[in-house]
């Protein structure tokens, strides 16, 4: 009997010491699922992936004015964006890649109409190898792979697409399965830039990026809607003065001059 | 309520094809890596192993990448092909490709556990028998792994139906030749408006699935095979070797 408590309590003991030998992995898990302490003085931005370069250059110019400003930035496809917030995610400045977003916000009523602003414009080129013989749109009838940003899920897409369609090449180019579509425009420029298509229609800020394919024309503006990027507090962000601030300062001639240093075209 | 595009359509036959054809062409390799693991005395069978599941815990994005870094036009195997006059990349047969090679962990995990549960003394007697290494594969390995291999197929189609990240790299995002169901729900997904047509196609894909694994599950019950009857095996083996331990 007292042999039998015995074992029991050695058992006891064992157990124990096992389970406090998995303490602090239990700890470190837990740490990484509670929730992080959040700065009340804190700027969400959701900002389309193509302007990542551009806003966190911004951002870095904004903090040394406000060195206290703690600012998130969250870049993704605008529509991914759009959704997110649509579902509750905080923002309090969202600067989308296409007109139809914004309106989905605003109809969400998580943006008021008249706090959206054109931040800036953008212009679409044909990159290619330099070999390419190309110098305008016609000329892409000749070549054997083009790729573009899925018109469905990217706006570069659609804005590359009305281009060929203004053309007279999109019906022929896409029957004939020479249109490549990609997930997004950067990846159009991953195509071009491999040499895996001849030629490739993205922005001219993306076109900066290539390091082998070159730019071989710039697409026509009057082919396509033109390209803005449209800019507004959120109903949350208004009310913050940091926000307010930050998207004066991209208004303003600093912020401005650093969107044009990346090749976007401003507005009026 | 559910409204489907021609397009829809298209993505539907396509992932169909691709699934089906990806699980075809990962069943004999899955089959042959698995022996190998399981039976072979192959030095570095760690590393191989380590290998064959790479794919599972990769990000499918980095799969996709690295299979256009080969495939592709400038890639030593993609240039070899184009040799040929044989396109892979941006063509139906890519999505395949990734789609068998994310579904090749998934098929040797489930070929191996089968061959794992096979008795050891079958194999001893099929070798005191005289039969040649190839004999007893073909003659006791091959008809003991035919459920797992089923579970394997299964598994590989239903994970090739729902590839996405390898596939919208190597393979491009095109409707009626590389859009499979996946892509599509992408592109409706991130179209303002286009919430019940990507929901519509999700539930086609969760009842596919569904279905697949259902059907794997009947096939295995219908011949003798099922889950409880192996497990039952597998015990009276364990019974069986613990004396001579």
């Amino acid at each position: 009997m007292v042999c039998a408590m015995e074992n029991t309590k050695e058992r006891i003991v064992k157990k124990t010491a096992h389970i406090l030998r998995w303490i602090p992995a239990l700890v470190l898990a837990l740490s990484l699922v509670a929730p992080w302490p959040v700065p009340a003085a804190e700027l969400r931005l959701s900002v389309n992936a193509s302007m990542r370069e551009a806003v966190l250059e911004s951002v870095r110019a904004f903090r040394n004015l406000h060195p206290d400003a703690v600012i998130v930035s969250n870049f993704a496809a605008s529509g991914a964006l759009a959704r997110q917030m649509a579902a509750g995610a905080p923002a309090d400045l969202f600067i989308s890649a296409n007109p139809e977003w914004m309106d989905f916000v605003v109809a969400q009523s998580l943006v008021a109409t008249d706090q959206v602003y054109i931040l800036a414009t953008n212009r679409q080129v044909v990159v290619g190898s330099a070999t390419t013989a190309a110098g305008q749109l016609t000329d892409l009838a000749d070549i054997t792979r083009i790729a573009i940003a899925s018109p469905e899920s990217a706006p570069a897409g659609r804005y590359a697409q009305q281009a060929l369609r203004q053309a007279g090449l999109y019906d022929e180019l896409r029957s004939a399965g020479r249109l490549i579509l990609a997930r997004d425009v950067r990846q159009a420029l991953l195509y071009a830039d491999r040499g895996e298509v001849d030629a490739a229609i993205i922005y001219a800020t993306d076109a900066r990026l290539a390091r082998r394919a070159v730019i071989l024309f710039e697409v026509p503006q009057e082919l396509h809607e033109p390209i803005r990027y449209p800019m507004a507090l959120t109903l949350t962000g208004q009310k913050k003065a940091l926000a307010v601030a930050f998207r004066d300062f991209l208004l303003a001639e600093a912020g401005q001059a650093i969107f044009a240093a990346q090749g976007f075209v401003l507005t009026d | 309520m559910l409204e489907f595009a021609p397009a829809d359509y298209q993505a539907l036959w396509l992932s169909a094809r691709v699934a089906t054809a990806a699980s075809l062409l990962v069943l004999p390799v899955g089959f042959a890596l698995a022996w190998l693991l399981v039976f072979s005395r192959l030095p570095g069978k760690a590393l191989l192993d380590g290998l064959v599941n790479l794919p599972l815990v990769l990000p499918p994005v980095v799969v996709g990448y690295l299979l256009l870094l080969l495939l592709g036009r400038q890639g030593w195997l993609g240039g070899l092909l184009a040799r040929f006059g044989i396109q892979v990349v941006f063509t139906w047969r890519a999505a395949v490709i990734a789609s068998a090679l994310i579904g090749l962990p998934l098929m040797v995990r489930a070929i191996r556990l089968g061959m794992e549960q096979i008795d050891p003394h079958l194999l001893q007697a099929s070798r005191t028998l005289g039969a040649a290494w190839y004999d007893t594969l073909l003659t006791v390995v091959l008809p003991l792994s035919l459920p797992s291999m089923i579970a394997g197929l299964s598994l590989a189609f239903a994970r090739s139906l729902g590839e996405f990240g390898a596939t919208i790299i190597v393979a491009g995002n095109i409707p009626g030749i590389t859009q499979t169901i996946p892509l599509a729900i992408y592109d409706y997904s991130n179209t303002p408006g286009g919430e019940a047509r990507a929901l519509a196609l999700c539930l086609v894909s969760i009842v596919l699935s569904y279905v697949v694994l259902l059907l794997s599950e009947l096939a295995l019950r219908r011949f003798g095979w099922g889950t409880s009857r192996r497990q039952g095996s597998g015990s009276r083996a364990a019974l069986r070797k613990s004396p001579s331990s």
